[in-house]
């Protein structure tokens, strides 16, 4: 049990995640990979060790993972044609996007997990960026949600990357806003939450995307403040850390989709911050490094991050300021022009 | 999953695959996490690789598929490729629902497995037996948001009275398991009041109401300290426009210290008071008072300050802040009005 932040455990816990071979967890997870280095990139940012992986190599591993075919073909299994506006009259738009691994076909979370950590890197200039913009626009159905890719899979968090996305490619322009906006109040929850998809029960996660695409457009008259931020507020358990949705368990991934929600909302200061600071830390790894969903458990690299984001919200010493909107670095968003209003607990001293 | 008296034979060694050009993965970055394969994936996925190259969909392409998917379910062109299959070589959909049924019992937490279904039942353009095998995989975890989500999908797709109709009692099963079940409340939310006029109850819109503050009060006398079934209660206040303050006589009985045991009890199906054993006060009725008391204006404020102390100082005192912020916003609200 540890009641301080193990960062030079973390940041060789990452560093050594390329390394890992034995470790079965990672023997099936290709279609996380490109997340994965976003995570773990985002986390050492965060840590102030961005400098511990490679630049270079990780930009070469993004750009490898380029499908130069995506959405070459129509897909039957989109369930609507893509909108008349993104089609070419003649002739199909060339599109290109972001996989998971090499050799895997491009899917819309890939993409923005390649797109964030190319602008992590201020390396966005190696991408084709119109051909991206055109991918992911073909993406959006009639009714404003977005799928995934051409398996035709539909969900809020597909809005969210497409949003960040495009606000990351400065192409936020070309998306209708209008259509994206509407989807987006019609997921709203009696309780003030947001779900999966129009109907879908609230979940803290899908509150997050909808909340944060809805920033990025100026668009947070959508949400029932009041509702959702004591929503958000009861999701502190008396052990301090957070769950999901009421009954359910507290998990440290939470501390992210909660914290960064009530912090676009300016309602951060409803956590009993101590104590989840408290639950946050007791599920480090004090031997190997790596934080997992509670105490006890085994660690990996998506509870690594969303950790570490929890604790910078909540103003733990050290850390680096992580924009809640879009969970990458404060400055450096700000740098892009791209900062929206919210509001994190202020850093204390260590 | 394959009978273990069976051996796995890898595609490498069926001589009906010999025409197929196997791919390997090729890897020369690893900055984060290589891939460990087991002997079977890196064949089958090699497999999977020629024949995606070559383009061919016909019926051996659906067992390499199925190799794969029952290896790693998160393989989402598998899955893709699977489905564009079935429908170029005109395979019957029936039997491949029944398939995705054991992958979907197998791995329930998976986006692609409960796509598939989706594709499936459109395809299809019938509802089978869906909710029903629906019910089963909530028997292994009534909480599954997959699960649920699929099952409004299903009602919301097919839009059929006689799938509406069995949703209420449906509800009423899972919360007799579990009255705190927050899926099975959201639910019936989804069925009593958003599924506009083609509810399957076939009630008027008083009616419905009535029905469910009835319900929600009765679940709340069983068990007040439940965040979903007093979520569920100002949810459909708010959504028929009826004040809070309408439910006064009953939230008031669960804001007391202990149920009076002695009192003459006239059965009330109004206001149903708390069970006996119920842990009391409730700090939800504590919380809904102070709401009461603070649409009241200027005479109403001090009640809901004091109610609002006892929940930041004793009763709920991990969202002290909050209960704070309610009364610095409220005293402030009343000043200027």
């Amino acid at each position: 049990m540890s009641d301080t932040l193990l960062t030079d455990l973390h940041v060789r816990y990452i560093q050594n995640l390329g390394k890992n071979k034995d470790d079965l967890t990672y023997h099936m997870t290709a279609h996380l990979r490109m997340n994965a280095v976003y995570w773990g990139l985002t986390a050492l940012c965060i840590m102030k060790h961005k400098d511990a992986l490679d630049a270079e190599e990780t930009i070469e591993y993004v750009m490898s993972c380029w499908d130069d075919e995506a959405g070459a073909h129509e897909s039957p299994l989109l369930p609507q044609p893509p909108s008349p506006a993104h089609k070419a009259t003649t002739q199909l738009q060339e599109k290109g996007a972001f996989g998971a691994h090499p050799g895997h076909d491009a899917h819309i979370l890939s993409t923005l997990s390649a797109i964030q950590v190319l602008a992590t890197h201020e390396a966005l200039s190696r991408m084709n960026v119109p051909r991206a913009v055109d991918f992911i626009l073909g993406l959006q159905q009639p009714s404003g949600v977005f799928a995934g890719d051409a398996f035709g899979e539909t969900d809020t968090r597909f809005i969210y990357c497409a949003v960040s996305a495009l606000s990351l490619l400065s192409a936020l322009d070309r998306l209708d806003r209008a259509r994206t906006v509407s989807y987006l109040a019609s997921c709203r929850n009696f309780d003030g939450g947001f779900g999966r998809v129009a109907g879908s029960e609230s979940h803290a996660a899908q509150v997050w995307v909808c909340t944060a695409a809805l920033a990025i457009l100026d668009r947070l008259d959508v949400v029932d403040v009041p509702t959702l931020g004591w929503w958000l507020a009861e999701r502190q358990l008396p052990s301090g850390g957070l769950n999901g949705r009421p009954e359910k368990l507290e998990d440290v991934c939470y501390s992210y989709w909660v914290l960064s929600s009530m912090a676009i909302l300016n309602k951060l200061t409803w956590i009993d911050s101590s104590a989840l600071t408290r639950f946050i830390l007791s599920a480090q790894d004090p031997e190997g490094g790596g934080i997992a969903d509670r105490p006890g458990d085994m660690v990996d690299v998506f509870h690594t991050v969303f950790g570490v984001a929890g604790l910078s919200l909540l103003g733990y010493p050290g850390l680096d300021d992580l924009d809640p909107v879009y969970c990458m670095p404060a400055s450096l968003i700000e740098r892009m022009g791209l900062k929206r209003s919210w509001k994190a607990l202020p850093r204390r001293e260590a | 999953m394959a009978d273990d008296t069976t051996e796995h034979v890898l595609y490498a060694e069926r001589p009906e695959w010999s025409d197929v050009v196997p791919i390997p993965q090729y890897e020369n970055i690893q900055p984060l996490a290589p891939i460990f394969y087991t002997p079977e994936y890196k064949d089958a996925t090699d497999y999977f690789r020629g024949i995606v190259k070559t383009g061919e969909k016909s019926l051996r392409v659906l067992q390499l598929t199925e190799t794969i998917i029952r290896l790693n379910p998160a393989h989402y062109s598998a899955w893709q490729y699977r489905y564009e299959t079935l429908i170029v070589i005109s395979a019957p959909l029936e039997p491949e629902l029944v398939l995705t049924n054991a992958l979907t019992k197998a791995s329930p937490k998976t986006y692609q497995v409960w796509h598939h279904r989706q594709l499936l039942l459109t395809a299809l353009r019938d509802p089978m037996p869906e909710l029903a095998f629906n019910e089963e995989v909530l028997k292994a975890d009534a909480k599954n948001y997959h699960t649920w989500s699929h099952r409004q999908w299903v009602l919301a797709h097919f839009d059929q009275a006689e799938l509406w109709a069995g949703e209420l009692p449906f509800v009423e099963r899972l919360l007799n398991e579990d009255v705190r079940n927050n899926s099975a409340w959201h639910h019936r939310f989804f069925v009593s009041f958003e599924n506009g006029s083609k509810g399957g109850t076939g009630e008027g819109a008083d009616e419905a109401v009535r029905r469910e503050l009835a319900f929600v009060k009765g679940k709340i006398a069983l068990a007040p300290n439940n965040a979903s079934a007093w979520n569920y209660l100002r949810g459909a206040l708010n959504h028929t426009h009826l004040p809070y303050s309408t439910q006064a006589a009953f939230v008031e009985l669960y804001v007391v210290d202990a149920v009076d045991a002695d009192a003459d009890r006239v059965l009330d199906l109004e206001n149903p008071p708390p069970s006996q054993g119920a842990q009391l006060p409730c700090l939800a009725a504590i919380e809904f008072m102070a709401d009461v008391h603070e649409a009241r204006g200027k005479e109403g404020i001090s009640e809901a300050v004091k109610l609002w102390r006892s929940l930041a100082h004793t009763h709920d005192t991990i969202r002290k802040r909050y209960w704070e912020f309610r009364i610095r916003d409220a005293v402030a609200n009343t000043s200027v009005a």
